[in-house]
């Protein structure tokens, strides 16, 4: 939140006499959510180098009555470290629960996840947890604990390779990489199987660029910082969701229009998310059936807008962004 | 481009010389959507990333239920349908477009959907529909050009392409002249991310 007390994406609504019904409203449902579900875990027994964390739309303030309880137990350690509460009493109090075979509902030990960048040791698994917990993560309970976490991860990013006023490239190749691995992994998903294809498609178009933008953004306009105040710009960055350091940045770009109609067909998105018609259509469609589903249609069309804005304000926003998005972002 | 009509190879041919980016396929009159609807359906691959088709403006006769049929059948080949709403004379059938369809602000010439207030009207009833800002159009109204940025701030929002062209003293469409290329600037500049259909050639050709 600003020093105003409003958000970027308030700000943004404000400046335009816009609004974002959808989207203002999800955030609505995700505090209410979030204030549920510390009140369910208050009682757990909790140790002092745990993290309860909830990643996905609550990460991104988004949340949908479809959303699922993504959560890992984050332990501050080694592997092997004591976790407390244990993830099976997690599970028995967030009634949402995550599928079985993603990244979620695991103890995940920060050593792995902050020391184990790149080389063998860094799997998929790894690096998704690394990059949602960084980009689209909220602490349940111990909020300390998270912080830590959080300020070793960027202190590992900001290594000697900062340079001042330039985007860091370690953070910025991990933010591209993770973005090319879900669309890599869609296809991998689709080898094995149909099931869903639909609804990853239709998030992969949408949410998940949202994720790659609110990633890409803030590293990009790192190119107006000196090197120590560039990690406090980019530690205030991620404490807000992706929207509105997406919001905050078509302002700075002077592309006001364009963010607005962005981030109009996403909240278009969430709301068409929260209607369980429409997300159980999207899961019905496969990429034989595509053609024939309105909803898929539509879930197309939001996509396209939202990243035709997105590539407006990267190539063609009237301050130095697209000079910098075209020296740094593709190579 | 009042030549090509009908001649959907042709439109085609002139649009990818300008851009790969978008197209807008004219049917401005009802008896060429059937050799377009035949067009798309043997060449269901056009090069383009973003396809329009404007609807039937001139000399309409078809019954709008029917006319609306007929667009919707070329839906899976279209991002967008441009339609005059000045024609409109029941809103209902139009809605099944949904965020489809496109309403144009009209020139001086027109009695309707020109100005904020006008449109306004008819976005009430087709609550889903984007909006097609023609900036010559909107200077017809308003050569001083605070009309397009009325238009502008209120449907932002709903903005999905802009048409593009200077006006004959007749209000028909001319190539682009650097005066007007001038004068137009900033109003472009607020339509960054969506595409430019030149509704004429360019003052080179």
């Amino acid at each position: 939140m600003e020093a105003g007390g409003t958000t970027p994406l308030e700000d943004l609504a404000e400046a335009a006499g816009h609004t974002f019904p959808h989207l203002f409203a999800a955030r609505a449902r995700t505090a209410e959510g979030l204030e549920k579900r510390r009140a369910g875990l208050a009682d757990l027994p909790h140790g002092s180098e745990a993290s309860i964390v909830l990643m996905g739309s609550w990460g991104r303030t988004e949340v949908t009555n479809g959303s699922d309880d993504d959560f890992m137990v984050l332990v501050h350690g080694p592997e092997g470290s004591p976790v407390k509460p244990e993830v099976e009493e997690v599970s028995e109090v967030l009634d949402h629960q995550p599928g079985k075979e993603g990244p979620f509902a695991e103890a995940v030990f920060s050593e792995k996840l902050v020391q184990h960048i790149g080389l063998d040791p860094d799997n998929n698994r790894n690096l998704t947890r690394r990059m949602l917990f960084l980009l689209e993560s909220v602490s349940l309970t111990g909020a300390e604990v998270y912080r830590e976490v959080r300020d070793e991860l960027l202190a590992r990013y900001f290594d000697e390779s900062i340079k001042p006023y330039q985007p860091p490239r370690f953070l910025l190749n991990e933010v591209v990489r993770y973005w090319r691995t879900i669309g890599v992994d869609f296809a991998g998903k689709e080898w094995e199987g149909p099931e869903k294809w639909g609804l990853r498609n239709a998030k992969l178009r949408t949410s998940r660029k949202i994720l790659f933008a609110g990633g890409l953004l803030p590293a990009l306009e790192c190119f107006r910082f000196d090197s120590a105040p560039m990690r406090s710009y980019l530690e205030g960055q991620l404490a807000m969701p992706p929207t509105d350091r997406i919001a905050q940045a078509f302002m700075k770009n002077r592309a006001i229009d364009e963010g607005v109609r962005t981030l109009s067909a996403y909240d278009q998105f969430v709301g068409r998310m929260n209607d369980p018609d429409f997300r159980q259509a999207l899961q019905q469609v496969n990429r034989d059936n595509a053609a024939d589903s309105e909803a898929f249609d539509e879930a197309c069309a939001i996509g396209k807008e939202l990243q035709a804005g997105l590539l407006a304000l990267l190539y063609e926003a009237p301050t130095e962004l697209p000079r910098v998005a075209r020296e740094y972002a593709i190579f | 481009m009042e030549q090509l009509r009908g001649d959907w190879d042709a439109q085609v041919k002139a649009a990818w010389e300008v851009s790969s980016f978008a197209i807008e396929l004219s049917a401005l009159s009802e008896r060429e959507l059937p050799s377009l609807a035949a067009y798309l359906s043997r060449t269901p691959n056009l090069p383009f990333r973003y396809i329009s088709i404007h609807g039937p403006s001139k000399g309409r006769e078809m019954d709008e239920e029917q006319l609306i049929f007929e667009l919707s059948r070329l839906a899976p080949r279209a991002d967008a349908f441009v339609m005059h709403p000045d024609t409109i004379e029941d809103f209902e059938p139009y809605r099944r477009l949904g965020h489809k369809l496109l309403l144009e602000n009209m020139d001086a010439r027109k009695v309707g959907g020109r100005t904020r207030g006008e449109l306004e009207a008819a976005f009430a009833e087709l609550p889903d529909a984007g909006f097609c800002f023609d900036v010559a159009h909107a200077w017809s109204i308003d050569p001083e050009m605070l009309v397009a940025h009325d238009l502008l701030d209120a449907f932002r929002g709903r903005l999905r392409h802009v048409h593009l062209s200077s006006l004959s003293e007749d209000l028909r469409h001319m190539p682009l002249s650097e005066e007007d290329e001038e004068l137009f600037g900033p109003t472009l500049s607020r339509c960054l991310d969506v595409p430019w259909i030149f509704e004429a050639p360019s003052a080179s050709e």
